[in-house]
C-alpha cells in the first residue's frame, strides 16, 4: 500500500472528530496529500447525499484524480470537455501547478488548500478537482444551475424607466450592477454568512465616493453575523440595523439596478444577497422611504409635485382616523356646522364609540390587504369584492359602521399605497394604531403628544452614523433641494453631503454653471428662423 | 425589548385610564343652530334653541331616534331669572347635551330689544362653547315664533336667516354688536326679520328682512324700514351692492343697482357745534328701464345721476334727522370725531356724546356714475327712433 498505516489511522481520527459538521466547522482543515484520504473523508461527510458526486479516474499518466461537484448546479458539457482533457492528455501531471497553468482550458481556475473553501466553492456550484498527492485542490467556475429570467420588477413598477430587476442569482445581480457602472471603481467585497446556508453576500459601493468608515462598519457588522441560515436579505437587513425596536426601517432595498446604481452614486452602499432579488442599501434616511427612482426620470417640476403629494399623504395616512375620532368626539366644534350635522346623521344609528368603529373598520382594512396578497391572483379579486361590498356597502347600511368612517379609511389606505416604500407605508400603517387610541383618550392633544413622540424618536434614530431625518435634522441647506424638492440635475451638481462623501461633485462646476445661467442648453437659435425665410 | 413592553403596556392602559371623562360622541349632543332670547311679562328670559333632528336628515337608513312630525329640527324653550338658567331647565328635558359651538343666529324678542339686552349677551362671549361669529338680529313680536317658522328652501329657519343676513341686509355678529355697545360714538343697531306668508300661501313661513332696529344704549330707539335703512348702508365698512327705485321727471321709472360706494366723513367745529361733511361717491348700474328715455342721451345720463345723488342725499338725510332726533348714533358719527380730534373728543364729548347729538350740523354732497346702462338703450318694445 502506498499509505502509511499510521497515516490512515490519523484520517480515520479526524473523520471521527468531524462528524456530520457545518463549513465553518472545517475552517483550517488541510487537504490530505493521499487521495484515498480525501475520498474517504468526503464520502463520510457527504453519505446520504445524492446529489454530491465525486467521479474519480485516472490520467493517462496512471494518477488517480477525482472530480468532485453537485449534480445538477454545473454545467455539464462544459465539465466533461474539461475532464476529457484531463482523462486523454496525453501527458498528464500529478502537479496541480502545471494542471492548472498548462493543462485545463478553463476560465474562472481557482487554487484551494482547506476542506472549508473547497466546499465552499463545490457547494456554490464549482466543480472541484483534486490529485493524487497534491495539498492543494482546483476549482472549476463552470456553474450552470437553473435561474429565473431578468423580468420586470413586480414590487417597483415605472412608467418610465429600466424594465429589468435582480433575479435570485447573485452573479446575475452584479453583472446587472456592473453594467450600469462600468468603472473600477464601483468594489464588490464578498463575504460568505450563514453555518448552514454558506449564503454569499456582496457588498458593493464606489470606492472614492463611499465613506470608508460605512463600507468598513457595513462590512464589520456583516462579518460578525453568525445565524445557521440567510434565506433572504431581510435575515441580514435585521442583523445589521441600528435600532431594532423601532417601526421604521434603516434599511432600504430594491429589485432595481437603477436604483442601486443611484444609491451607490449618492456614496451609499449596497448588500446583495444570494438567493435573493432584494438588494439592501444603507445607510438611509426618511425621506429616501418617500422617493421613487422614477422622480429622476421624469421632469423635475412633476417629480416635484408628486414628491409634495407624499409628504401629503404621509400625513393623512398617518393621521386621518386619529383627526377623525378626536374631532368628532372631542372637538365638534372644529368641524363646519354642515359637515358637522352629515356626520351626525351618519353617525346617528351607529352603537359603537367612533374609536371602535375606526379601529374595526382599519383591522378589517388591514385584513383585507393582506389577504389579497398572500392569495392567489384569482381569488385576490373575490376578496377585493368581499371587502367592497360587504365591508364598505353592506357595513354601512347595516348600520354597524358611518359612511363617513368608511371614507376616511378609504383615504387612509390609498394614501398609504402611495409612499413607494412598502416597508415605510407599513410603519406608518402601524403607528396610526397608537395614534388612534391616543386621540381617543386626549384628542388633538393626544395626537399632538403622539407625533412629538414619533418626531422624537426619529431625530434619535439613526443609519450606520447617519441621522435619520437628515438633512432636515440636523439641517443642511444644500442637500434639501433633494428632499423637499426635486430640483433639476443642472442644479444637483452635488452628491448628498451628509453621507460622509469623499467626491462631492457630480457634474463639472463650469458643466452646471452654464446651465443654471443660460436656463438650458444653446441651441441653434436662428436656424429655423432662416429657414422659414428661405422658403417664403 | 424591556423598553418595548413597557411602551405596549402604557399604550394599552391608555383606554383604561380615565381620561376619557369629557369625551362625547356626536351622537350624544344636540347641536344648537340658533337660539332666541325674549323677556317675559315678569321680567324673566325665555330662552329658546333650535336643534336639528339629524336622524331625519337623511342618514343613511336603519333605525335612529324617533321623530314626531315631518319637521328637521326642534325648538324648544324655558324661562329663567338668568339665561344659563334657562338652559338648564330645557337640558333637563332634553336626552342630549345641548352644544352651542355651532349656533350661527341669535335673536332678541322685541320686548327684550325694548327693554335692553345687554346682559342676556353676558353668557353669549362669556360661555366658551359660543362664539362670537354668530350674527345676531331682532324680530318684532318673539323670538320663539321666528325659530318656529319653516322656511322652504332651508331645513331650518336658523339656516335662512344665516343667508338672509348675509345677503339682504347689514350684517351684525356678536363681535360687532359688542363693540357697538361698548364704545361710545357709535350705537348699536339690528337688522329686523319677521316671519311672513308666501304669496300664494303655502305651507311654509317665509323669513323676510324687515329693516333695521337701531338703539339707544342697550335699549331700542326706533325702526328704519327697507328703504330707510338704504341711508346708512353707505357708512359699512366693506360696501355690499344694493338695489334702488329711482323716479325722474314725475313717473319716468328706473331700476339702478348701486355698485361701488365710498363715504368721506370731515368733522369740523363751526359755531361751537359740531360739524360733518359728508360726500358719498358710488358709482351704479341701470338695470330696468321703464320710461321712453334714451339712456345714449348724455342729458338723460345728467339727469339719472343727478336725481340719484339727491336720493342718495335725502336717505342719509333721513337716518342723520332720525339720529338727531332719538340721539342715537347708528352711523359712528362719533367714532369719526375721535378719530380726528382725539382730544377735543375725550375731554369734551365723549361722556355727552348722545346729548351732544342734536347739536351737530352737517352737509352732505352725493356724486353718483352711471356707468353701465345695459345692452339696449330704449325700453326694447319701443320704437327705435
Amino acid at each position: 500500500m502506498k499509505f502509511p498505516k499510521e497515516e490512515k489511522n490519523r484520517t480515520q481520527e479526524l473523520i471521527d472528530t468531524i462528524d456530520a459538521c457545518s463549513l465553518t466547522e472545517l475552517e483550517g482543515i488541510p487537504l490530505f496529500p493521499q487521495l484515498e484520504d480525501n475520498v474517504i473523508l468526503l464520502k463520510h461527510l457527504f453519505s446520504d447525499c445524492s446529489d454530491f458526486v465525486i467521479r474519480e479516474f485516472k490520467q493517462k499518466n496512471d494518477v488517480h484524480a477525482i472530480a468532485v461537484f453537485v449534480d445538477g448546479l454545473i454545467d455539464t458539457k462544459q465539465v466533461n470537455e474539461a475532464l476529457k482533457v484531463l482523462m486523454l492528455l496525453e501527458e498528464g501531471s500529478d502537479d496541480i501547478e502545471v494542471i492548472e497553468e498548462a493543462l485545463l482550458p478553463v476560465s474562472q481556475i481557482a487554487r484551494v488548500d482547506d476542506y472549508k473553501k473547497l466546499l465552499q466553492a463545490v457547494l456554490g456550484g464549482d466543480t472541484g478537482i483534486l490529485v493524487d498527492g497534491n495539498i492543494q485542490a482546483l476549482t472549476l467556475g463552470i456553474r450552470g444551475a437553473e435561474k429565473r429570467s431578468v423580468n420586470e420588477p413586480e414590487g417597483e413598477a415605472v412608467v418610465r424607466g429600466p424594465r429589468e430587476g435582480f433575479i435570485e442569482n447573485i452573479r446575475t445581480n452584479t453583472s446587472m450592477l456592473r453594467r450600469k457602472l462600468k468603472t473600477p471603481r464601483l468594489k464588490m467585497k464578498s463575504l460568505v454568512v450563514g453555518r448552514e446556508t454558506n449564503t454569499n453576500i456582496i457588498v458593493a459601493f464606489l470606492e472614492g465616493i463611499a465613506d470608508p468608515q460605512i463600507v468598513d462598519e457595513v462590512s464589520r457588522r456583516i462579518g460578525n453575523i453568525d445565524i445557521d441560515a440567510v434565506l433572504e436579505s431581510g435575515y441580514v437587513e435585521e442583523l445589521i440595523q441600528d435600532n431594532m425596536y423601532s417601526p421604521f426601517p434603516q434599511v432600504k432595498y430594491s429589485e432595481r439596478p437603477d436604483t442601486v446604481a443611484s444609491a451607490l452614486l449618492e456614496g451609499r452602499v449596497a448588500i446583495f444577497v444570494d438567493g435573493t432579488p432584494m438588494v439592501l442599501i444603507v445607510p438611509v434616511t426618511f425621506w429616501m422611504m418617500l422617493q421613487a427612482n422614477e422622480d429622476y426620470y421624469e421632469r423635475f417640476q412633476m417629480a416635484t409635485l408628486v414628491r409634495w403629494l407624499r409628504y401629503l399623504f404621509v400625513f393623512i395616512s398617518l393621521l386621518t382616523p386619529a383627526v377623525y375620532v378626536a374631532i368628532t368626539t372631542f372637538h365638534p366644534q372644529m368641524l363646519p356646522t354642515t359637515l358637522l350635522m352629515s356626520v351626525a346623521a351618519a353617525r346617528e344609528s351607529i352603537p359603537f364609540p367612533a374609536i371602535v368603529e375606526a379601529l374595526l373598520m382599519e383591522v378589517a382594512f388591514e385584513a383585507l390587504r393582506e389577504a389579497g396578497i398572500r392569495l392567489p391572483k384569482t381569488v385576490g379579486q373575490a376578496v377585493s369584492i368581499l371587502g367592497a361590498l360587504v365591508v364598505g356597502q353592506a357595513a354601512v347600511q347595516a348600520g354597524i359602521v358611518s359612511a363617513p368612517m368608511v371614507i376616511v379609511v378609504s383615504i387612509t389606505g390609498i394614501a398609504s399605497f402611495t409612499i413607494p416604500h412598502f416597508n415605510a407605508a407599513i410603519a406608518l400603517r402601524m403607528l396610526r394604531f397608537p395614534i388612534m387610541i391616543a386621540a381617543s383618550v386626549l384628542g388633538i392633544y393626544g395626537i399632538m403628544v403622539m407625533l412629538l413622540i414619533i418626531v422624537g424618536h426619529m431625530a434619535n434614530l439613526r443609519s450606520f452614523g447617519v441621522p435619520y431625518l437628515s438633512p432636515l435634522a440636523p439641517l443642511s441647506v444644500g442637500d434639501l433641494k433633494d428632499v423637499l424638492l426635486r430640483a433639476p440635475w443642472s442644479e444637483l451638481e452635488k452628491r448628498p453631503s451628509f453621507l460622509g462623501i469623499q467626491n462631492a461633485r457630480r457634474m463639472d462646476a463650469s458643466f452646471a454653471e452654464g446651465l443654471q445661467h443660460g436656463g438650458g442648453q444653446e441651441g441653434i437659435k436662428s436656424n429655423s428662423h432662416s429657414n422659414g425665410e428661405g422658403s417664403s | 425589548m424591556k423598553r418595548l413592553a413597557l411602551l405596549c403596556a402604557l399604550m394599552l392602559s391608555l383606554p383604561a385610564v380615565t381620561g376619557c371623562w369629557d369625551r362625547r360622541e356626536v351622537n350624544d349632543i344636540a347641536i344648537v343652530i340658533a337660539m332666541g332670547i325674549d323677556k317675559e311679562a315678569n321680567g324673566q328670559y325665555r330662552l329658546s334653541v333650535q336643534v336639528p333632528l339629524v336622524s331625519s336628515l337623511g342618514g343613511p337608513g336603519g333605525g335612529g331616534g324617533g321623530t314626531s312630525g315631518d319637521k328637521s329640527y326642534y325648538v324648544d324653550s324655558a324661562v329663567g331669572p338668568t339665561i344659563r338658567d334657562a338652559n338648564n331647565k330645557i337640558q333637563s328635558r332634553m336626552s342630549r347635551h345641548l352644544f352651542y359651538a355651532h349656533h350661527r343666529i341669535v335673536i332678541i324678542g322685541e320686548q327684550l330689544a325694548k327693554e335692553g339686552f345687554s346682559k342676556p349677551l353676558d353668557t353669549i362671549s362669556r360661555f366658551p362653547e359660543n362664539r362670537l361669529t354668530a350674527y345676531i338680529v331682532m324680530t318684532k313680536g318673539r323670538a320663539v315664533s321666528l325659530l318656529q317658522a319653516q322656511p322652504q328652501f332651508e331645513r331650518f329657519s336658523g339656516e335662512a336667516i344665516r343667508e338672509l343676513v348675509k345677503a339682504e341686509t347689514i350684517p351684525v355678529t356678536i363681535k360687532d354688536i359688542s363693540q357697538m355697545l361698548n364704545a361710545p360714538g357709535i350705537d348699536a343697531y339690528l337688522p329686523i326679520f319677521e316671519a311672513v306668508d308666501s304669496h300664494p300661501k303655502g305651507k311654509s313661513k317665509e323669513i323676510e328682512t324687515k329693516g333695521i332696529g337701531f338703539f339707544r344704549g342697550d335699549k331700542l330707539a326706533g325702526t328704519y324700514n327697507r328703504e330707510q335703512m338704504q341711508g346708512l348702508r353707505w357708512f359699512q365698512n366693506t360696501f355690499a351692492p344694493f338695489p334702488a327705485l329711482l323716479t325722474i321727471d314725475g313717473g319716468q321709472r328706473f331700476s339702478v343697482y348701486f355698485q361701488h360706494g365710498k363715504a368721506d366723513i370731515k368733522p369740523s367745529f363751526k359755531k361751537g357745534s359740531v360739524h360733518f361733511d359728508i360726500r358719498v361717491y358710488t358709482t351704479a348700474g341701470i338695470v330696468e328701464n321703464m320710461s321712453s328715455l334714451d339712456l345714449t342721451d348724455q342729458k338723460v345720463n345728467a339727469r339719472i345721476e343727478s336725481k340719484l345723488a339727491k336720493d342718495i342725499t335725502s336717505s342719509i338725510r333721513t337716518v342723520i334727522d332720525q339720529s338727531k332726533k332719538l340721539r342715537s348714533d347708528t352711523i359712528g358719527l362719533g367714532i369719526v370725531l375721535a378719530r380726528n380730534y382725539p382730544v377735543v373728543w375725550k375731554s369734551k364729548y365723549r361722556d355727552r356724546w348722545n346729548e351732544e347729538l342734536p347739536r351737530i350740523t352737517y352737509t352732505i354732497e352725493s356724486k353718483v356714475q352711471v356707468t353701465t346702462v345695459g345692452q339696449t338703450t330704449t325700453n326694447i318694445t319701443k320704437e327705435d327712433p
